[in-house]
């Protein structure tokens, strides 16, 4: 990996470059700005000491560079480094933003520029070893002198620098742009400039167009391979058998979750707060500016204690032994015993069996794949493992294996895959985790392809299942929509739609992006997310249009029917749960004695058959009330938290009754009373809890508009409510 | 006082908000109750047989033993739920010690044998005692003269649930009975069953009934137990799906059929997510739903325990958060920020939130593809089950189906972007089908899972490696003939991975060490790990084969190391030639070193390593040589020379 690098920015910053051109609403600094602040704040975003960066402008008003100060040269005027080379953070980034400003100087030459840039990168590091460049960017207005081009090129190839030239309005045919009436001047000066990258063996020519719209195209940060296992790949135990066999493999990762960037959890600093002199203790960085600081969690511990009061007591830390928890027993341990439940295991890696292609479904996969080559340099390896991957190939098998990476590592099942690199020319054994049998849910789902009655019997034909016209539908709905040759290479081959290696993860990206823009501008709006993350969010327009046809067809065949938002009545509506039997239970509660009151112990049924029999208001708001000195009794008895739970469940199942009754504020009603209640202490002690923890926190605050239009709460109110 | 960092959690974030169900108040635990019908016909023994695979428990016996084995199942897996033992139709009456408003008399011959709770090492033990051990010196296992009453028995189990699992989002009643008709004529008590069950019903509780017969008799749910049980098995994926009896027969036992049985409904189906968008095209919409019957299982975190008191305490732990002069921090004040370039980079929580939300909660299809277009290593994370239902749109069930049998029938997938809650971040799915076409289970490649769609996730650009390393493709040779033979001779019992033979041995470990400790027994030293191999058996099986494989490898191993010596020779003239031309510094090529002067360590051959063990020679290497050698072999780099010395010579030691 190019690990060191350094790069000298060289910006026009002539007066010319205040203007707008091409219909752009930004002046052209602004926009060649874009591409570089956007590329500055990359290098300041990886942090690394070894990524150096400078800035050179021209057209400035002063004069300010290694030539020009020495006073032995000439023509080095109007231009001033900016940023002298040297690894960049937030404070430098700054800096330069505020010195980034469109002058009232022009006619700087700005090849000139471009050999103070050269000077400086070449007195900071003399070395070839690290990858040095020179981006100049610049609108052409200014004049060239191109009398001397070819020994300038010679100079940058002869100290190895690369040249990038990126002009705003050049032309490139390459990439479809060119400027109209362009002037004369500018055509002199742009062609000047390519003869120079031309002549320089490491040179890009551009155009600022083109560079600021690959700006969206995601840079995926490499990361460097990591070795996860180098040891032998047995079948059989070696140390018992003298027929088993062992081959020296290394294991890499081939897939790893790029997690997106993480927030960190911060405060604004106050404004009397001291100068910054503490140091973060868990941080090996030292976090710069003063306007946020980190957040530290203390953790305190509690015990239950009925002799405390709310039932609870602090303990010291000191006082705790580590330990498990077998179901609701706590079984402590010393800090040296903890690792006697931990199963001992040597780093190995052995061949449990075989299985077919067929009988393998990749959603049984666990997570991410490894990738298996032989050792470098190992003859015996590299033989015997090809072999084993061709064999496998042939008999059209995978290989279960058991792979422990370590010694103490968890035991792993791997299904290792053999990939004969016939079409990507790279041979090895690609691996995946497949799951133990503690890792399975056994969940029952009906068939997808018949009805079982009650009673037993087996249909074909029903309402749940596709008849022959929807399955044509979409056999032929499904064949419409294939991606697989979606489009063409050049040979004529048909071209894979979405290709896994050409789909960007949309929020790292997003976030990347987002985070860069801000800390280049701190002022600066979110913009929309870029095309390319959401090019993949739907189907190819293309693709569509072609297909109109077949998903006209589906959707006839389908007869899909949507349920409506609320199909609720208010009275009469009668349960239409039965029991297998399809007994009418309602009827038979019914002919029994009506309930007077709703008792505690059997709450939620009672409070369900009253609603269900109800016929006007008045029995709905005694019902509610009911239930309603049902919760506060069962606070005010609760010791501690004990009835909090049921108390919610019970509330819980008022609010759901309400909702469907669109009864909103008899809820609302009760539960302003009941949190003055909670808080007040009226409920017999200190019910915070119960008003955060299962009220709150468990979804059941006051009912808003949101949620049903009747209610008169708007959600920012039943928001300010909760607190 | 203990220190932690914020960022600890920031990887656990996404995990952990899987489980939960959108805009759910109740607690996503599940509590079941098993109630056992202790009748003279329950407690019978089997007919006496010389088999040794008939069965040797009465049907209460079996239903224990399932109780038990439930048990330690949920301690293992499901930490945070309960379960409970009623035993029903006993002579002995048993509800609750406390003095509260009903005592033990309120439900007669209903004996509470465990509360329902999360199990303690005493409930394990008791039920053990009872199981294994037959000692019933309570003496409950004791029918009543008369039946118990069924209404009795809900009610009972009613207040169980009310009072011990309140707001469980999951509570179930087992009930185990081999009585098709427990009131027979009489109207009034199976009214009265029937109206408590439906009570039951408004609670939330779930009936589950395991008949179990002998014989060749039924169980004839239309007797009286379709009035109890509730469901609508082909409208609502989250209902059962039948009603199994457990008999012996088949060659399988009462209690494998019971145990098999009960195993079915171990875990409550718990949705992932519901009402799912599932959009096939533009204007056809259908709704699905999201489950995980994959899981990876992980053995408990320790945890903090108080031992100050009579019994050991679990320590509930508390976080403040506190700014860097400890001053304790409002909810209100804390802000999110991301490290850039040294500093914090702010949003505020409307714009992160607009950050975040690239697209509503969906499944869009985009298109399909052959199965075989998915690259074999694009695998990032596992798969979510979904399966249709009714809730959004009325026919998703027959389109779904529609979609099911064409992606079987012509091996396709879709390809999908999906975004699984509010606020979740999209991914990309690939849409695989599960189950087969024309039924029966017994040529599934994946018996253990429901038929239906997966959504698998496909890596990113972002999620693919890049690893430095060339392999070009090496021809077939006789030597991959042998190793077929290799092959084809150890397929896997039923040419399948049956990841129920393979228990997770850490898991079973830690538990297994749990267990004893817990319930005071002695601590084992052994475990039968299943996932190691059958060494035995692959030496008996192929081990000629592998024999002759060896020996020619070996031989050919030693043509190709002599072919690779001459052409390095033939390149190092022809390197020297170059090198003569450009005087400059140069390093030499790794390729030429040989035991007495490598300069690039981590390219030294096993081979050539155990030659300069072998004449003394690797103390001629330089650090920078050695940590190479030994970062390539994965060995720690730290200490003096003489310490790498030492390791790189155990290593080649144990290597040769």
């Amino acid at each position: 990996m190019a690990d060191k690098e350094s790069t000298v920015y060289v910006v026009d910053l002539g007066e010319s470059m205040a203007d707008c051109h091409n219909g752009r609403v930004e002046s052209d600094l602004d926009f060649g700005m874009r591409y570089v602040w956007d590329k500055i704040s990359t290098t300041v975003a990886a942090s690394r000491k070894t990524w150096t960066i400078g800035f050179v402008g021209f057209n400035t008003d002063e004069t300010d560079n290694v030539l020009a100060n020495d006073g032995q040269f000439e023509g080095y005027d109007n231009i001033s480094a900016l940023q002298p080379i040297g690894p960049m953070s937030m404070t430098e980034l700054r800096e330069l933003r505020s010195k980034v400003q469109p002058s009232n100087v022009h006619g700087t030459d700005p090849v000139s520029a471009a050999v103070v840039a050269l000077t400086m990168v070449q007195q900071y590091n003399p070395t070839h070893k690290i990858k040095r460049r020179v981006i100049l960017v610049t609108n052409g207005e200014s004049q060239i002198d191109d009398d001397e081009l070819d020994s300038i090129a010679e100079k940058f190839n002869e100290k190895k620098v690369e040249l990038v030239v990126i002009g705003i309005d050049f032309d490139d045919p390459e990439y479809g742009f060119k400027e109209e009436d362009k002037s004369t001047h500018k055509k002199n000066n742009e062609n000047a400039l390519q003869q120079l990258v031309d002549k320089c063996n490491d040179g890009v020519f551009g155009t600022m167009q083109q560079a600021v719209e690959e700006l969206s195209i995601p840079r995926i940060k490499p990361v460097r391979p990591f070795k996860a296992y180098d040891g032998p790949l047995t079948l059989g135990d070696p140390s018992k058998y003298p027929s088993a066999i062992s081959i020296h493999v290394e294991r890499y990762f081939k897939t790893k979750r790029a997690p997106p960037p993480s927030a960190s959890t911060v405060v604004v600093n106050n404004g009397f707060s001291q100068t910054q002199t503490f140091k973060d203790e868990d941080e090996d960085v030292e976090m710069g500016g003063a306007e946020f600081s980190g957040v530290k969690q203390m953790r305190s511990y509690k015990v239950n204690d009925p002799d405390a009061p709310g039932g609870k007591r602090d303990v010291d830390f000191e006082e705790l032994a580590k330990g498990y928890q077998y179901g609701r027993t706590v079984v402590p341990f010393g800090e040296s015993d903890l690792s006697i439940t931990k199963y001992s295991t040597q780093k190995s890696f052995t061949i449990i069996g075989f299985i077919p292609y067929d009988s393998y479904n990749p959603f049984i996969n666990m997570g991410e794949t490894g990738l298996i080559v032989p050792q470098k340099m190992n003859e015996e390896a590299e033989l015997g493992l090809s072999a084993f991957i061709h064999a496998l190939h042939e008999v059209e098998s995978y290989a279960v294996a058991r792979y422990v990476a370590k010694d103490d590592a968890q035991v792993q099942i791997l299904l290792l895959k053999p990939n004969p690199g016939l079409e990507d020319d790279f041979e090895c054994l690609y691996d995946v985790p497949l799951p133990f049998a503690e890792d399975i849910r056994s969940y029952q789902f009906p068939p997808l392809d018949k009805v079982l009655t009650v009673s037993g019997n087996v249909l074909k034909e029903h309402r749940l299942l596709p008849n022959d016209e929807l399955k044509d539908a979409m056999s032929d709905f499904v064949d419409a929509m294939d991606l697989s040759n979606y489009d063409v290479d050049e040979e004529g081959k048909p071209l894979d739609y979405a290709p896994v290696d050409e789909v960007y993860n949309p929020i790292i990206h997003r976030m990347n992006q987002a985070i860069r823009a801000r800390a280049i501008d701190p002022e600066s709006s979110i913009g929309p997310p870029a095309e390319i993350l959401l090019r993949y969010s739907k189907p190819p327009k293309k693709l569509l249009d072609k297909a109109k046809h077949e998903i006209g067809n589906l959707i006839d065949a389908a007869e899909l029917k949507k349920v409506p938002e609320k199909a609720k009545g208010r009275f009469g509506r009668k349960d239409t749960v039965k029991p297998r039997s399809g007994l009418d239970i309602d009827s038979l509660l019914e002919s029994q004695p009506k309930l007077a009151t709703i008792s505690s112990e059997n709450a939620i049924p009672e409070f369900k058959r009253i609603l269900r029999e109800a016929n006007d208001d008045e029995t709905i708001e005694r019902a509610v009330k009911q239930m309603g000195e049902i919760v506060r009794k069962l606070i005010k008895d609760s010791f501690a938290d004990m009835l909090y739970s049921r108390a919610a469940e019970n509330l819980g199942v008022m609010r759901e009754k309400l909702l469907e009754f669109e009864e909103p504020m008899l809820y609302n009603k009760f539960l302003r009373a009941l949190k003055k209640s909670l808080l007040s202490g009226e409920l017999n002690g200190d019910r915070r809890e119960m008003w955060y923890k299962h009220i709150v926190g468990g979804g059941l605050g006051l009912i808003t508009n949101e949620e049903l239009d009747v209610s008169d709460v708007t959600e920012e109110e039943a928001k300010e409510f909760a607190k | 006082m203990a220190w932690g960092d914020d960022e600890e959690h920031r990887f656990g974030g996404e995990e952990e908000e899987e489980e939960l169900d959108e805009n759910d108040y109740k607690t996503q635990k599940d509590a079941v109750l098993f109630a056992i019908d202790i009748s003279s016909s329950m407690l019978q023994p089997p007919p006496t047989s010389d088999n040794k695979k008939a069965d040797k428990d009465s049907a209460v016996a079996a239903a224990l033993k399932c109780a038990y084995q439930f048990m330690q199942q949920r301690i293992i897996a499901q930490p945070k739920d309960m379960m409970g033992i009623l035993l029903f139709g006993t002579e002995k009456s048993k509800f609750r010690d406390e003095a509260g408003s009903r005592s033990g008399s309120g439900y007669p011959h209903c004996y509470l044998f465990t509360e329902l709770d999360v199990p303690a090492a005493e409930d394990v033990k008791k039920l053990r005692e009872l199981v294994e051990e037959g000692e019933d010196a309570d003496e409950v296992l004791v029918p009543s003269k008369e039946p118990a009453l069924m209404s009795n028995v809900l009610f009972c189990a009613n207040q169980i649930f009310t009072t011990n699992a309140a707001n469980f989002g999951s509570r179930r009643l087992f009930i185990i009975t081999d009585n098709e008709n427990p009131h027979g004529n009489d109207k009034q008590a199976k009214s009265s069953a029937a109206v408590r069950a439906k009570d039951l019903y408004d609670l939330g509780v779930t009936i589950e009934l395991f008949p179990v017969t002998r014989a060749n008799k039924g169980f004839d749910l239309s007797k009286f137990y379709d009035d109890i049980v509730y469901r609508s098995p082909a409208e609502d994926p989250d209902a059962s799906t039948g009603v199994k009896t457990s008999r012996s027969g088949d060659g399988l036992t009462l209690l494998n059929s019971l145990i098999s049985n009960i195993n079915s409904k171990q875990t409550p189906k718990r949705s992932y997510f519901s009402k799912m968008p599932f959009e096939l095209a533009p204007g056809l919409t259908i709704t699905v739903k999201g489950y995980m019957p994959l899981h990876q299982q992980k053995p408990a975190r320790t945890c903090y325990v108080w031992l100050g008191g009579e019994q050991a305490q679990l320590a509930q732990s508390e976080t403040i958060k506190v700014d860097s002069e400890a001053r304790t921090v409002e909810k209100s004040e804390i802000k999110k920020a991301y490290k850039f370039g040294g500093e914090y980079i702010y949003f505020t929580p409307e714009e992160a939130k607009s950050l975040k939300e690239l697209d509503t909660k969906c499944l869009r299809v985009i298109g399909f593809k052959p199965m075989a277009n998915i690259p074999m290593w694009a695998s990032v994370k596992k798969s979510t089950f979904i399966f249709p239902s009714e809730e959004g749109y009325v026919g998703s069930t027959r389109v779904f189906s529609a979609l099911w049998q064409k992606l079987l029938e012509s091996k396709k997938v879709g390809i999908a972007w999906f975004v699984a809650r509010k606020n979740a971040n999209p991914v990309m799915v690939a849409i695989i089908p599960s189950g087969n076409l024309n039924d029966e289970d017994q040529d599934a490649t994946t018996p253990y899972l429901p038929a239906g769609l997966w959504l698998y996730p496909l890596p990113f650009a972002d999620d693919i490696r890049t690893v430095d390393i060339k392999c070009p493709p090496k021809p077939a040779d006789e030597l991959t003939d042998k190793m077929r033979e290799v092959i084809q001779n150890l397929q896997l019992p039923k040419a399948t991975y049956n990841p129920l033979k393979y228990p997770n041995p850490a898991l079973q470990w830690h538990y297994k060490i749990l267990q004893a400790m817990a319930l005071e027994d002695d601590v084992p030293d052994e475990m039968e790990d299943l996932t190691v191999p059958k060494y035995k058996q692959i030496d008996k099986r192929v081990g000629g084969y592998l024999a002759e494989w060896k020996e020619e490898l070996a031989e050919k191993a030693k043509e190709f190391m002599e072919f690779r010596a001459t052409k390095r020779e033939l390149e190092d003239q022809d390197m020297e030639l170059v090198e003569r031309k450009r005087p400059a510094k140069r390093q030499k090529p790794a390729a030429g070193s040989t035991a007495g002067g490598p300069s690039s360590g981590g390219q030294m051959s096993n081979a050539e390593l155990k030659a300069a063990w072998g004449n003394d020679t690797l103390k001629k290497l330089t650090v920078p040589v050695l940590k190479d050698i030994l970062t390539s072999k994965g060995i720690s780099t730290t200490g003096k020379k003489a310490d790498l010395l030492e390791r790189l010579e155990e290593w080649i030691e144990s290597h040769a």
